[in-house]
C-alpha cells in the first residue's frame, strides 16, 4: 500500500522538478525551501517558486545497478548517477530508455547532457497509486534532445479559432513485424507519461505559458487507472492554468473516452469555448491530447490479432484564439450504437468483431462524416490538400480515401501507421501532426476520426502562415525526427510484451 | 572532568545467526562484558543501547524494556542509532559526573529481512536517490567515480586504482580470516576472484561489507571506578563526531566525508596527539572505497594518494599501510568486509579489536606495537558520510 499523502508531496516536487530561489542570495535549491539556509531568517517567507522541468543537466558521474532495491528490479540493469544543472544544483538520476547490453563503461555517459523525462518512478502493487517523478533522464544527444522552452505573450487575434501549437510523442522503442514499424512504450512509459510528454512539446511549440490554458481534455481507452484522471496530472505537471497557490491550478481538467476518437471530439469543444471567450474579448486556449498505450493480448490468446498493430504515443493540440497556425473552418460528427470493438470493465485485453469492424463499422461512419463536412463546407476532394484519417492499419485508411474521391497522395503524407503503429486515441491526431509538419499556409486538411462503438468526427483546418515559425520551434524532435532515427532501438516480440507489461 | 575508560568488552561472533532473537545477542555481549570488566550487574548505573533496525526487521520498538527485562533492572536506559553514538552518550555522562559505570551495547538482527534490508538501508541516505533507483551500493560507486574525476584518474591508472581497491579487501579477509568471530572467519579471498566478481559493474560483492546479524558491548567507567576495579583498561584520549547533509549530492564535497575530516581534527586535538602516534585504525570500510577514501579523510596522506599508498604495500604485501615512515595497521578485525557490519554492533567490533590489540590480549592475532604509549583510532559512519565518529584510544593501566 503507499502512502498517499507522501505520494502527493514526493510527485509534487518531483514530477516538476520544483525548488526555490533565494531572492537575496540568487542561490537555488531543487526541492522547495521555506527559507534559505545561506541568509538564514530574513528569507523566511521570500522564496521564489522555480522549476527545472525544462532544463537539461550534464551526468556529472554515474554506475550501473545490477541488482536494484525491490521496486526498481523490473527496470534493472539501469544507469544511476548525479547530474548537475546549470553548474549548480546536483539530483540523483535513473537513466531511462537505455537498455545496457555491452559492458558498462562510465566514460561512455559522463560528461553528456541529459533531459529530464516525466516516466513511473517504481513499481507498486497493481492497486496502487503509480509513483512518477522527473528524476528519469535521457541523453540530449539520443532520441529526445533538450529543447528550450520560450515564453512570449500571445500576439495576433485570430478571426476563428484553431490550433496553436501541436506535438507528437513516440517513444524511443519500435518492434519492426510484416512491413510495419510501432512505437514500443519503455518500461516506465504509459498513457500517462505519454500525455505530459506531448502536452509539454505543443506548450514549447506555441511558446505558450502552460498559465494561460483554461482546460485540458484527454482522450484515451487506456488510462491505467479505472478512476482518476490523465488530466489533472497533465495539469499539474505542466503547471497549467493559474497559479491559485498549496499546488492547486486554476484550470477544467477531464479525461474523455469514445475508443479512438476520444480526443478529436473535443476539438470543437476546444474552439467553442475559444470562440465564446473571444467575443468577451478574452485570450483562450484549451489542451486537447490523445494518449493510448492501448493493450493488446498475447498473439496466442484470444483478441491477439491486435498485437499486430497496436502502437504507443500521444499527439497534444493547444487550440485557441491568439496565434493561430491551423484554422478550424467546420465540423461534422456521426454516431451510432456499434459493437465493432470493446472492452469490459474489469477485463485486461480488449475484443473485436472480426469482419464487423470494417464497413460497418470504420468505413459507414468515416465516410458519412467526411462526406457530410464536404458538403456542409460546399469543398470536393480536390479542394482539399490533406485527407487525414483514423489509422488502425494500412489498408483501411487508403481505401476511406479513394471512395471519398482523394488521390493516395492527398492521404499518404498523414499515413503514419506504418511507422508508429495504431496510436488509437492519437491515430488520426498523430496523421494530423505530421500533415502540420509539412503543409503549408492556406493548405487545406480534412481530418476524420473513427472511435468504435462507433462514431467519427470530421474537421476542416486551413493553415495560416504562422505556422512556419511555430513549426521551427520544435522541429528538432518532429514526425520526420521520431521516423527517420539512428537513436531508435528496435526490439523483439518478447521483449516488446515485457516493455508493454511494464513495471 | 574525569577521564572515561573502557574496563570490559564483549562481543558475539558476526553473520547470520537464524536460531536467535536480537535479545539474545545482546545478552550474550553484555553478559561478556560484565564478565570481563569483573562487575555485577546491579553496578550499572545506566544502559546506552544501539541499533538502527531493530523497529523494521524484528518489529521492536522500544528496546530498553527488554533490556530491563534481560538484566531485571529499572536504571535510565537510552537507544542509539550507532555504536559510537551510544558510546558519546555514556562518555557525556561519566565526564559530567552523573553516572560512574555504564554499560553501553549494540545489537543488529539483518538477516531476518533479508528480502526488504537493501531497501531499508537507503533509509539511511536522502529519499530522492531512493526515488531516482539509488541503491546502498550504487553511493559508493559514484564516490568511486567522483574520486577518480577530481583526481583524474583514467584509462590504466584506474584499472591499478580498482585493483587496489580489490586488495583492501583481500587485505581485510587476510585479517577476518584469522579472527574466531568474525563472519568470514577462515574464508579466504584472493585478489583476482574480488575482481571476477565485480562482473558487468563498477565495484562487485567483494567490494562491500556483508549483511549481518551480531551483538557487542562494552563497560565504560570514570577513572575512579577503574582504580577500584581494574587495573588495565583502555582510555579514551580524544573523540568527536559531526554531521553532514543526508543528501550526498547535496554536500561540498563528493570524492570524500568532509565529516570524518572535521571529527578527526577535532579528536586529534582533544587527545593532543599527532598523527603518527597512532599504530592502529579500525576505520568504517562498508565498502573498499570507503576505506580508501578514509584514509584521505583522516589526513594520513594527501587526497589523490591512498590509493598509490595502498597499491605499494600490495606491492611489498605488508598488509599494513605504509606513511611515510609511519606504518600503520588497518582494520585488523577483518573490517565491516571480513568481521561483518551488523550496524548497531559493528563500532562495538572496532572497539573491541583496538581494546585487546592496545592491551595485548588479542593471541595469535596480536599485532607488534614497538611504541611504549601507543594509540588507537575508531571511525565509524551513520549513513554514507552523514555522521562521522572519531574516537582515539590509549593504554590505561594502574
Amino acid at each position: 500500500m503507499s502512502s498517499e499523502p507522501i505520494e502527493r508531496r514526493v510527485s509534487y516536487i518531483s514530477d516538476r522538478l520544483r525548488g526555490s530561489r533565494c531572492p537575496i542570495c540568487n542561490r537555488r535549491y531543487f526541492k522547495p525551501r521555506n527559507y534559505c539556509p545561506q541568509c538564514g531568517r530574513k528569507s523566511m517567507g521570500k522564496m521564489e517558486e522555480i522549476d527545472f522541468f525544462y532544463s537539461k543537466g550534464i551526468l556529472e558521474a554515474c554506475t550501473i545497478v545490477n541488482n536494484a532495491t525491490n521496486r526498481f528490479k523490473v527496470l534493472q540493469p539501469y544507469i544511476f548517477g548525479i547530474a548537475v544543472i546549470d553548474d549548480e544544483i546536483k539530483v540523483p538520476v535513473r537513466v531511462t530508455d537505455q537498455p545496457l547490453k555491452e559492458e558498462f563503461k562510465p566514460e561512455d555517459f559522463e560528461g553528456r547532457e541529459i533531459v529530464f523525462r516525466f516516466r513511473r518512478r517504481y513499481s507498486v502493487g497493481t492497486a496502487d497509486i503509480i509513483p512518477t517523478t522527473s528524476l528519469a533522464v535521457t541523453f540530449a544527444d539520443e532520441y529526445y534532445p533538450h529543447i528550450t522552452y520560450k515564453i512570449r505573450e500571445p500576439e495576433e487575434y485570430s478571426d476563428k479559432p484553431g490550433i496553436v501549437g501541436y506535438a507528437l510523442y513516440t517513444s524511443r522503442f519500435r518492434i519492426r513485424e510484416r512491413g510495419m514499424e510501432r512505437a514500443v512504450p519503455y518500461l516506465d512509459e504509459d498513457s500517462i507519461t505519454a500525455a505530459v510528454e506531448a502536452g509539454k512539446l505543443a506548450l514549447i511549440q506555441a511558446a505558450l505559458s502552460g498559465e494561460k490554458i483554461g482546460k485540458v481534455m484527454v482522450g484515451t481507452e487506456s488510462n491505467p487507472y479505472a478512476v482518476k484522471p490523465i488530466a489533472s496530472k497533465v495539469a499539474q505537471v505542466l503547471n497549467l492554468g493559474e497559479n491559485l497557490a498549496d499546488g492547486v491550478r486554476g484550470i477544467d481538467a477531464v479525461d474523455t473516452e469514445f475508443a479512438c476518437k476520444a480526443a478529436t471530439s473535443m476539438f470543437k469543444d476546444a474552439a467553442a469555448l475559444a470562440k465564446y471567450m473571444d467575443e468577451q474579448g478574452k485570450d483562450y486556449f484549451g489542451m486537447v491530447i490523445g494518449t493510448d498505450n492501448s493493450q493488446a493480448a498475447p498473439r496466442w490468446e484470444p483478441g491477439g490479432e491486435l498485437d499486430y498493430f497496436v502502437g504507443y504515443g500521444a499527439a497534444a493540440f493547444i487550440i485557441g484564439n491568439r496565434d493561430v497556425i491551423a484554422e478550424l473552418e467546420g465540423w461534422y460528427s456521426v454516431t451510432s450504437d456499434t459493437p465493432d470493438f470493446w472492452r469490459r470493465d474489469g477485463q485486461k485485453y480488449p475484443l473485436h468483431g472480426g469482419r464487423f469492424t470494417g464497413e460497418p463499422a470504420y468505413f459507414k461512419h468515416i465516410l458519412k462524416a467526411a462526406r457530410r463536412l464536404m458538403d456542409k463546407m460546399k469543398l470536393k476532394p480536390k479542394d482539399i490538400d490533406y485527407f487525414v484519417p483514423h489509422q488502425p492499419n494500412a489498408k483501411f485508411p487508403l481505401r476511406a480515401a479513394r471512395r471519398l474521391g482523394f488521390k493516395d497522395e492527398q492521404c499518404l503524407p498523414a499515413l503514419k501507421v506504418l511507422n508508429f503503429g495504431n496510436l488509437y486515441s492519437g491515430s488520426s491526431p498523430a496523421g494530423l501532426v505530421a500533415v502540420l509538419d509539412i503543409a503549408k499556409p492556406y493548405e487545406k486538411i480534412l481530418l476524420t476520426s473513427f472511435g468504435s462503438g462507433a462514431g467519427s468526427d470530421a474537421y476542416l483546418f486551413t493553415v495560416t502562415p504562422r505556422i512556419v515559425e511555430k513549426r521551427r520551434r520544435t522541429e528538432k524532435f518532429n514526425v520526420k525526427w521520431q521516423t527517420n532515427n539512428p537513436h531508435l532501438i528496435y526490439v523483439s516480440y518478447e521483449e516488446y510484451r515485457r516493455m508493454k507489461e511494464g513495471i | 572532568m574525569t577521564n572515561t575508560i573502557i574496563i570490559g568488552v564483549g562481543r558475539t561472533s558476526f553473520g547470520e545467526h537464524f536460531h536467535k532473537d536480537p535479545e539474545e545477542l545482546i545478552e550474550e555481549a553484555g553478559l561478556k562484558a560484565l564478565q570481563a570488566a569483573g562487575i555485577e550487574r546491579k553496578d550499572l548505573d545506566a544502559v546506552v543501547i544501539s541499533d538502527h533496525f531493530l523497529q523494521v526487521t524484528n518489529k521492536i520498538g522500544l528496546e530498553e524494556g527488554f533490556i530491563s527485562e534481560l538484566l531485571e533492572l529499572n536504571i535510565p536506559m537510552e537507544t542509539s542509532r550507532s555504536f559510537s553514538s551510544a558510546l558519546n552518550q555514556a562518555c557525556n555522562a561519566i565526564e559530567a559526573g552523573r553516572y560512574s559505570i555504564v554499560l553501553v551495547g549494540g545489537v543488529e538482527k539483518m538477516t531476518d529481512r533479508l528480502d526488504k534490508i537493501r531497501d531499508n538501508l537507503m533509509m539511511l541516505a536522502d529519499s530522492w536517490s531512493y526515488y531516482s533507483g539509488g541503491t546502498p551500493e550504487a553511493l559508493h560507486e559514484i564516490m568511486l567515480r567522483e574520486y577518480a574525476k577530481k583526481h583524474e584518474i583514467k584509462g590504466e591508472e584506474f584499472e591499478r586504482l580498482m585493483e587496489t581497491l580489490a586488495y583492501i579487501s583481500h587485505k581485510n579477509h587476510e585479517f577476518g580470516a584469522k579472527n574466531p568471530h568474525a563472519q568470514f572467519y577462515r574464508r579466504r579471498v584472493k585478489v583476482e576472484d574480488i575482481i571476477k566478481r565485480r562482473r558487468g559493474g563498477l565495484l562487485g560483492i567483494y567490494d562491500f561489507a556483508p549483511i549481518s546479524d551480531g551483538a557487542t558491548a562494552a563497560v565504560i567507567v570514570n577513572e575512579e571506578k577503574a582504580k577500584e576495579i581494574a587495573n588495565l583498561g583502555l582510555e579514551v584520549k580524544g573523540r568527536a563526531s559531526c554531521t553532514d547533509h543526508i543528501s550526498y549530492f547535496t554536500r561540498d564535497e563528493m570524492a570524500g566525508f568532509k565529516a570524518t575530516r572535521i571529527s578527526m581534527e577535532k579528536a586529534l586535538k582533544e587527545a593532543e596527539i599527532r598523527r603518527e602516534e597512532i599504530s592502529l585504525i579500525e576505520l568504517y570500510d562498508q565498502s573498499t572505497v570507503m576505506e580508501m577514501v578514509a584514509l584521505e579523510d583522516l589526513k594520513l596522506t594527501e587526497p589523490g594518494t591512498a590509493w598509490k599508498i595502498i597499491h605499494q604495500s600490495m606491492e611489498e604485501k605488508t598488509y599494513t599501510y605504509r606513511f611515510g615512515n609511519h606504518e600503520i595497521y588497518v582494520n585488523t578485525n577483518g573490517g565491516l568486509k571480513a568481521d561483518g557490519n551488523p550496524l548497531g554492533a559493528t563500532g562495538g567490533a572496532q572497539l573491541y579489536e583496538t581494546y585487546i590489540q592496545l592491551l595485548e590480549k588479542a593471541g595469535e592475532r596480536q599485532i607488534s606495537i614497538e611504541k611504549e604509549n601507543p594509540y588507537a583510532l575508531t571511525l565509524e559512519h551513520e549513513g554514507f558520510g552523514t555522521k562521522s565518529y572519531v574516537y582515539i584510544y590509549g593504554r590505561w593501566m594502574i
